[in-house]
């Protein structure tokens, strides 16, 4: 049978990609010191652990203390969400290259690229002594690092629209601020909405996650149970948290369905 | 008089939801509980964080993190391509243009889902717990992370790959099988690679912060110097830590380039 060959070059190509990752996989698993011996045990261990933490520790008095906190993380991600959409808005159009002139839009997108490089995590901490201890800081931690995210993907969004509506807005003599009002921001509204749900979902997760230095949220709870080799209640915590990011989900999923597909017309 | 087209009334989502949503904004807020005074006077503290800031030691953070640092490039080399290779399969299962059985569809979807609930530094602490502090804790903890991500991009890609290969593949004597192998896996393949390319750059981002709770890589070294602020330590070692990300992130981005 004859199967036509792939270009020899192509298969060059292929076969090195290949050889790159299996090679830094070896790589990394020797620098890592993992063998095959840590591997197998692995499972074992894991399944130990998860079985130390059933039954769940279903007191009214773990439920008091963990559900305050599996709120607050809700509310840390959802006035991050806030901070950052009202801060990334106008910053989105001034760097989108058909709003503004090259050398602002190319400075301010610079700017938001710096300020996306800054995992949560450390922009907590490094607010944390001035802030103090406490949901203020994840809240600000969570709120900037959304500006850049929030900021460069709205900026993408109005780069896309369709430059007509702008025309004809300008050919019946209105002014600049019309042209946005009237021409970029009902094109491009509907895209950055579902884009601030959907940075929501990534904030809930930070946001649980940002306990660990102190800034806030139910991470906190987490790590402080299994550090005190309290496993039945570091197992509710986890279902609380996975119930609370679930249901966030699903409801932040379905509004930004609607607000993308519009409404289903039932026939 | 002109007559001017009526503008549609508003939605009940539009009615409901905005004063719902502006109504949960200032209750977060309040919950949160920002304190004007409070503010002002930790605002003198700045001068703790501040100056040591952006007064780097240079050298020590060179001589102190190279290694940590390249730990964390191996944990998140590692993690990204086993987790994007357990996802591979999986993915498929959780797709239903390739598994016709809808109950262990909804099984293999519900699994992916519930794995992407957990953010990646609750699988560290757990990780940590379960096998020991160290790299290992990481590496396992990424893999869960990448598999999520990698499971959830992939199936849905799978959702929507063109069903006529497949037809074509059935209509010559392949199995179920067969035609998934032949004709579904061959169509997001490319796909693959990308979603693969993505995954390590979130996997790099994400492995610096692991060594916070004890799972290996330079997070380990701020970690130690955070508790003693020592920021003016931290600092260069945060730089240090962009500039590989950024090198590494346009590697990726010709790597893509080149595939695509």
């Amino acid at each position: 049978m004859n199967i036509p060959k792939q270009p020899l070059n192509q298969r060059i190509f292929k076969y090195s990609l290949t050889s790159l990752i299996v090679v830094s996989a070896i790589w990394s698993a020797s620098g890592l010191e993992i063998t095959l011996d840590r591997i197998l045990n692995a499972p074992a261990q894991i399944a130990t652990l998860v079985g130390a933490m059933f039954p769940l520790d279903l007191s009214s008095e773990a439920f008091e203390r963990i559900i305050p906190k599996v709120f607050e993380s809700l509310f840390i991600a959802w006035a991050g969400t806030v901070i950052g959409a009202i801060f990334s808005f106008p910053i989105s159009f001034l760097a989108a290259n058909n709003i503004t002139i090259g050398s602002v839009n190319r400075v301010i997108k610079q700017i938001l690229n710096g300020i996306r490089a800054f995992p949560e995590l450390i922009l907590a901490f490094v607010f944390l002594p001035i802030t103090g201890l406490g949901p203020l800081t994840g809240t600000l931690a969570v709120g900037i690092h959304s500006i850049g995210t929030l900021g460069k993907l709205s900026s993408e969004v109005i780069e896309g629209i369709d430059e007509g509506p702008l025309e004809s807005i300008k050919a019946s003599g209105g002014s600049k601020i019309n042209e946005l009002t009237f021409g970029v921001i009902p094109q491009v509204m509907s895209t950055i909405t579902s884009y601030w749900l959907y940075r929501f979902e990534i904030n809930l997760r930070a946001s649980a996650v940002l306990g660990v230095v102190g800034a806030g949220g139910v991470g906190q709870e987490l790590i402080n149970q299994l550090r005190f080799r309290d496993f039945p209640r570091a197992g509710t915590v986890l279902i609380c948290t996975i119930v609370l990011v679930l249901t966030a989900d699903t409801i932040s999923a379905a509004i930004r369905n609607r607000i993308i597909k519009g409404k289903t017309i039932k026939s | 008089m002109i007559n001017y087209p009526k503008k549609p009334s508003p939605s009940l989502l539009v009615l409901i939801g905005i004063p719902a949503g502006i109504l949960f904004s200032v209750f977060s807020f309040l919950q949160i509980g920002f304190n004007f005074q409070d503010f002002k006077n930790n605002l003198s503290n700045r001068y703790l964080v501040t100056d040591p800031l952006f007064n780097p030691k240079w050298a020590w953070a060179w001589e102190n993190s190279s290694d940590a640092l390249v730990e964390t490039i191996q944990i998140a080399i590692l993690a990204s391509i086993i987790g994007c290779a357990v996802a591979l399969p999986l993915s498929f299962y959780a797709s239903r243009a390739t598994n016709l059985n809808k109950y262990s569809y909804f099984v293999y979807k519900s699994f992916l889902n519930l794995v992407r609930t957990i953010p990646d530094l609750f699988w560290a602490m757990i990780f940590t717990v379960a096998v020991g502090i160290g790299p290992f804790a990481g590496v396992l903890a990424l893999l869960m992370f990448s598999l999520a991500i990698m499971g959830k991009l992939l199936s849905e890609t799978i959702d929507s790959i063109d069903p006529g290969p497949m037809e074509a593949a059935k209509a010559t004597g392949a199995s179920h099988n067969q035609s998934v192998f032949t004709s579904a896996l061959p169509q997001v393949l490319p796909n693959f690679t990308a979603y693969f390319l993505y995954i390590f750059e979130l996997c790099i981002r994400a492995s610096v912060i692991l060594g916070l709770v004890g799972a290996g890589g330079v997070g380990r070294i701020i970690e130690t110097q955070r508790i003693f602020l020592r920021f003016d330590r931290i600092s260069p070692i945060i730089v240090l830590i962009l500039v590989v990300v950024i090198l590494i992130e346009q590697f990726s981005v010709w790597l893509r380039r080149k595939i695509l």
